[in-house]
Order: C-alpha cells, then structure tokens, then sequence
C-alpha cells in the first residue's frame, strides 16, 4: 500500500505585496530618531562610574568637550587649549541659549584642569553642565 | 462619419517588486548610522562668572552647610570629621531630612571643594554619593506622603517634592595661589 502524504490544496504563499509599506514605517522611524555622529573623538579617554545619574532627553542641545588621559581637551572636531574654551563656548551659547555641556572627562584626571574648564564655561556663560558617567551596576 | 476610436493603451504598471529590497538598503542604513545611546550623567548648574574684586562673601550659618573637602590623597572630610566615601551618603541624609519642613532659605546647602591635584573619579563618585541622598529622602518623602515612587507622580506632586528637598550642590570658587 502506498502513503501518500495529505497536502493541502490551497496556494501557500504569504502576501508581499505590503511588505514595502512595513519596511517603509520603519524606515521613517530610523529616519525621524536619527542624530547623526557629529564628531571624531580623537583623544583617550574612560568615563567615571556612578549611580546617581540622569539621562540627558534632549540630545540636540548637547554640547561636548572631551578631555583625555593625556590632558588634551576636545571641542567639536579641534583640540584646543583652556584659554579658547570661553570664546567657543560663548559663540555656541548665542547660537544656542539652553546649551548643556557634557563634559566628558577620563576618570584619572586632575580636578585642577577640570576646575579651570568650569570657570572658562562660567566666564561662557554655560552653566548647565553634565558630568558624563557610565551606570554602575 | 467613422467613429474615431481610441486605441486601447497596453496596462502600464511600475514593477514593485523590487521596493522592497531598496527600502531595506535604506532601512539598513539608517539602522547602522543610528546611535542610540544616550548621554548619562551628573548634572550641575554651575553659578554665574562673578570677578574675584566683585565677590561678596556671604554668611551662611553653620546649621545648613555641609562643607566637603577632598584632598590630593583622597582623604574626605565632612563638616571637619574624616569619612570614608560610602559614609557621606549615611552622614548626610538625616541632615536633609531634618530639613524637609523648613523654609527654602533654611535648606542645606552641600558645598565640596577640591585640591588642584585631586582626582576626578574620587570626585564625581562623591558627588555621586550628595545626590544618591538627595534622592532617597526624595523617595521616602515621595512614598510617604503621596504613596507613591518619584517617578510616578504627577507634576504638581513632583513640584512640592522639589521644593521641600531641592538639591543644592555648590562648588567652591576656587583659591588664587599665593
């Protein structure tokens, strides 16, 4: 005797033809939630850890200034001594009035540089400010 | 008269088969471009610039200040009393408690001041330390009189969570060197 297996005799394919309406609605989300890397971050550095944290919502009004392991300070794309933070900062205040500064700094730092950092952003007039730190777990 | 007939145009149609995979590029791309990672941190708000011959000294009792000092050696001292890191969480907290009812211009004020050599990681996880006090007052406070977590309150509640427990956090001017 032979088995035959029982086969369904409806069509087995799976509608496509809104696939690309799905696909679209995600892509817009991607789109819309976009913030593109701005910058290359050209010197070392490893963040603090803490608990009391808060996240930053909004990430257009953010500004950075990195400082690494070997005491070089970053702003945008540009190293840049401690002299010229106050006049970078300023022009990025008046373009911007609800700046925050994220001061990204190593963990081994000196508070000396970190001290004089916050006075040139006081001169800036860039007063809130954002230690970054990663969550301790 | 011949009727005159419109010719029949052949169906025209867009092939869509293919929309499929151009959006995915595009999805794809955007996908990895994104990062999602958001900026996470301590925040502070900094006073305004005022020049040293300008400066007022202003009195503050003894009562509401808590004074932080940090040395080079990562020594810590509270209000004159050396304490370890995890002590000031503990030291601090029935201060702020004890607060709670008083008028705005009575609160604690948390003063840390550093030396030029100390080091940044000692300093943002005592300052760690300040806020993680803060909070939890804000939580017990939160839960007792409203039932409820921080997170959870409606704006008006978190208003007057504020404004009995406000954090105020100063950091000192720092020393010319003689």
């Amino acid at each position: 005797m032979k088995f035959e297996k029982k086969r369904a005799q409806t069509k087995q394919n799976i509608p496509t033809a809104s696939l690309p309406d799905i696909v679209f609605m995600l892509l817009l989300f991607f789109m819309v939630t976009t913030t593109l890397r701005e910058h290359d971050v050209k010197v070392q550095y490893r963040l603090p850890e803490a608990r009391a944290i808060e996240k930053i919502e909004n990430k257009r009004v953010v500004s950075y200034v990195w400082v690494g392991r070997d005491g070089r300070i970053q702003i945008d794309d540009n190293i840049v001594t401690v002299d010229q933070v106050q006049e970078i900062m300023y022009n990025k205040r008046i373009d911007l009035p609800t700046i925050i500064v994220s001061l990204r700094i190593d963990k081994n730092s000196k508070m000396g540089l970190v001290t004089d950092i916050q006075q040139e952003l006081r001169k800036a007039y860039c007063l809130r400010i954002n230690y970054s730190s990663i969550k301790k777990i | 008269m011949p009727q005159i007939r419109k010719k029949k145009l052949p169906e025209a149609e867009i092939p869509t088969s293919s929309m499929a995979d151009i959006a995915f590029l595009l999805l794809l791309f955007f996908l990895v471009a994104t990062t999602i990672d958001v900026d996470t941190g301590i925040g502070l708000t900094l006073p305004e610039y005022v020049p040293p011959e300008e400066q007022i000294q202003a009195e503050v009792s003894k009562e509401r200040l808590a004074t932080l000092l940090i040395n080079e050696n990562g020594d810590i001292l509270l209000n004159d009393e050396v304490v370890t890191l995890n002590q000031i969480l503990e030291k601090l907290k029935p201060r702020i408690q004890s607060k709670i009812d008083l008028p705005s211009n009575k609160k604690l004020i948390v003063s840390v001041k550093t030396d030029s050599k100390t080091n940044y990681n000692l300093y943002i996880q005592a300052l760690d330390q300040i806020k993680e006090a803060y909070f939890e007052v804000r939580e017990e406070y939160a839960l007792n009189n409203f039932g409820r977590k921080v997170f959870n309150l409606n704006e008006e509640q978190l208003a007057d969570v504020k404004e009995k427990i406000p954090i105020t956090i100063s950091i000192a001017e720092p020393e010319v060197v003689k």
